[in-house]
């Protein structure tokens, strides 16, 4: 199973070391997308979880048993594909290959498979055409 | 030597030859000028790019009793009513009152698209115009003209926009990040208008273009209107310089070509779409219209310091690769002005004019010849 998290950390929860655990005791493969944390304050770190079922759960459990608030993420870049004008300003800012353009056709090619919902695009389309579906918390 | 008449002549029995510019670029790669001058008799050019000087002229009608409009807003957004009872202004850059992601260019697509907009208009009241307020609904078919009038469109180069500080700035444009991670341009190059007729030679006052999915015209040189920027070996100017002022019937017009925009932290502006047909005249037209993209150079420019400092030269070849490399460092570059659709709106005016439903036109007067841009002084 492979599954997106988002964990919240208090300031005293952020230095307690969390991953590799989650990937030594639960065999739990982990895979940063956003970090927002730094040692000592608050922080949110968006991660991949891939493992079984059971051993994810169990991870989960200990993160909350130590104080981390996990839940999942549906957080999401919806695209309005439509009405897209295929300038290409969006594509400067993403720096995951997320968005690129065809050098043939001149046409956007949006691949959410490679997004990690940085946002950066939100504010480089004149357009607006992204934004980010609400966190499920 | 060909004249616009023979040109004309050639359009209206069906049998003129007419190729985009990038069509023209291609095969200039065998052909010489000679040769292209013999066989294409119109260019078609295109750009899709946000245009801030750009707005419309709209007549109300008359109200009755009458009033003589001194207050106006669309949908919150507030319009010039400094000309006449009903005559009004709407600038594409004017923000709303309650939203600044919303403004003039907005209004200007809504009403294109045949959309309702709420009008408030207020005046002090007069002897012959006495009414002092008014809120009704207007759309497209409801006003008397509705125009775009533009005063500086579709500027000959543009320089590229990069950021040397330590944090983003967001400008007109676009999202620009720090430490120089990433440069945006405009302009669509070898197919871009004023690049394939650097010397205005064949564009002047009056010349009849595809201007937002219709036929308009140009009115005029636009504001800002630069002779005197350095050129290239191609005898292309290396950045901002040319620029012309359009006009044509909004009302025929289509959101296809004609898009709001609002740039984060900077505000509203809009994309225009402008097609120039170009006449093969000779054999200097010729090689004009040949242009490359990897001739046409332009400036870098760093807009994290104040007086944006020119940072190095750069050609559209290395601009559309996706990356460039200025100051020795890889920047990821983005473009504002969309070439997808600049390449449609060649097609459609090449379509047009083969289909002998538009014909070039001889300008009235050419542009100035000497002309530089003055700057804003503090004087009492
Ligand atoms: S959110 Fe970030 S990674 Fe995703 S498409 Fe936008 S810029 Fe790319
Ligand atoms: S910036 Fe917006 S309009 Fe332009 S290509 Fe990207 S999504 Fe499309």
């Amino acid at each position: 199973m492979k599954k997106r998290f988002v964990f919240r950390f208090s300031p005293d929860t952020v230095k307690k070391p969390l991953m590799s655990y989650l990937v030594r005791e639960f065999n739990i493969d982990v895979n940063i997308w956003n970090a927002d944390i730094s040692y000592g304050r608050e922080g949110k770190l968006v991660v991949e979880l891939e493992g079984d079922e059971n051993s994810i759960e169990k991870g989960l459990a200990y993160a909350r048993s130590i104080g981390v608030n996990c839940s999942p993420s549906i957080k999401e870049l919806q695209f309005n594909r439509e009405k897209c004008i295929n300038c290409g300003s969006c594509t400067s800012v993403c720096f995951y290959g997320a968005l690129q353009i065809n050098q043939e056709s001149w046409e956007l090619n949006y691949d959410p498979e490679q997004c990690v919902v940085c946002g950066l695009c939100i504010k480089a389309c004149p357009l607006q055409l992204f934004s980010i579906s609400r966190e499920e918390e | 030597m060909k004249t616009i008449e023979q040109i004309n002549e050639k359009i209206r029995n069906g049998s003129a030859v007419v190729f985009t510019a990038e069509e023209v670029s291609r095969m200039a790669e065998t052909m010489t000028p000679a040769e292209i001058a013999e066989e294409v008799d119109v260019v078609t050019t295109g750009t899709f790019g946000p245009m801030c000087s750009s707005g419309a002229f709209i007549n109300f009608g008359h109200y009755n009793p009458p009033i003589r409009m001194e207050e106006i807003s669309l949908n919150d957004v507030p319009i010039f009513a400094g000309v006449a009872a009903v005559d009004a202004y709407i600038g594409a850059t004017s923000e709303s009152a309650f939203d600044e992601t919303y403004g003039g260019a907005h209004i200007i697509e809504a009403l294109i698209a045949g959309k309702d907009v709420k009008l408030k208009a207020r005046a002090k009241g007069t002897d012959c115009y006495p009414t002092k307020e008014v809120q009704t609904v207007i759309n497209k078919n409801t006003v008397n003209e509705f125009y775009l009038f533009n005063p500086r469109n579709a500027y000959q180069n543009y320089s590229v926009a990069v950021n040397s500080q330590k944090h983003s700035i967001y400008t007109y444009m676009g999202s620009l990040m720090p430490h120089m991670e990433n440069a945006t341009y405009s302009t669509s190059g070898e197919l871009s208008p004023l690049l394939n007729d650097p010397e205005l030679r064949t564009i002047g006052i009056g010349t009849r273009i595809f201007l937002g999915g219709t036929q308009g015209f140009v009115s005029w040189y636009g504001t800002q209107f630069n002779t005197q920027k350095p050129k290239n070996k191609y005898g292309i100017p290396t950045s901002n310089a040319a620029t012309l002022a359009v006009i044509g019937n909004a009302k025929e017009m289509s959101t296809e070509y004609i898009r709001a925009a609002y740039f984060e932290k900077y505000g509203v502006s809009i994309f225009i779409g402008i097609g120039i047909p170009i006449p093969v005249l000779d054999e200097d037209v010729a090689k004009a219209v040949s242009i490359r993209n990897c001739q046409i150079e332009t400036s870098v420019v760093d807009y994290g310091l104040e007086d944006k400092p020119v940072i190095g030269i750069v050609n559209y070849g290395e601009l559309r690769s996706g990356t460039i490399r200025v100051q020795g460092k890889e920047i990821k570059t983005g473009s504002l002005s969309s070439l997808e659709k600049a390449r449609k709106i060649a097609e459609e005016l090449k379509k047009w004019i083969k289909n002998g439903e538009f014909l070039l036109s001889q300008p009235v007067e050419m542009m100035p010849k000497n002309s530089s841009v003055k700057g804003l002084e503090q004087r009492s």
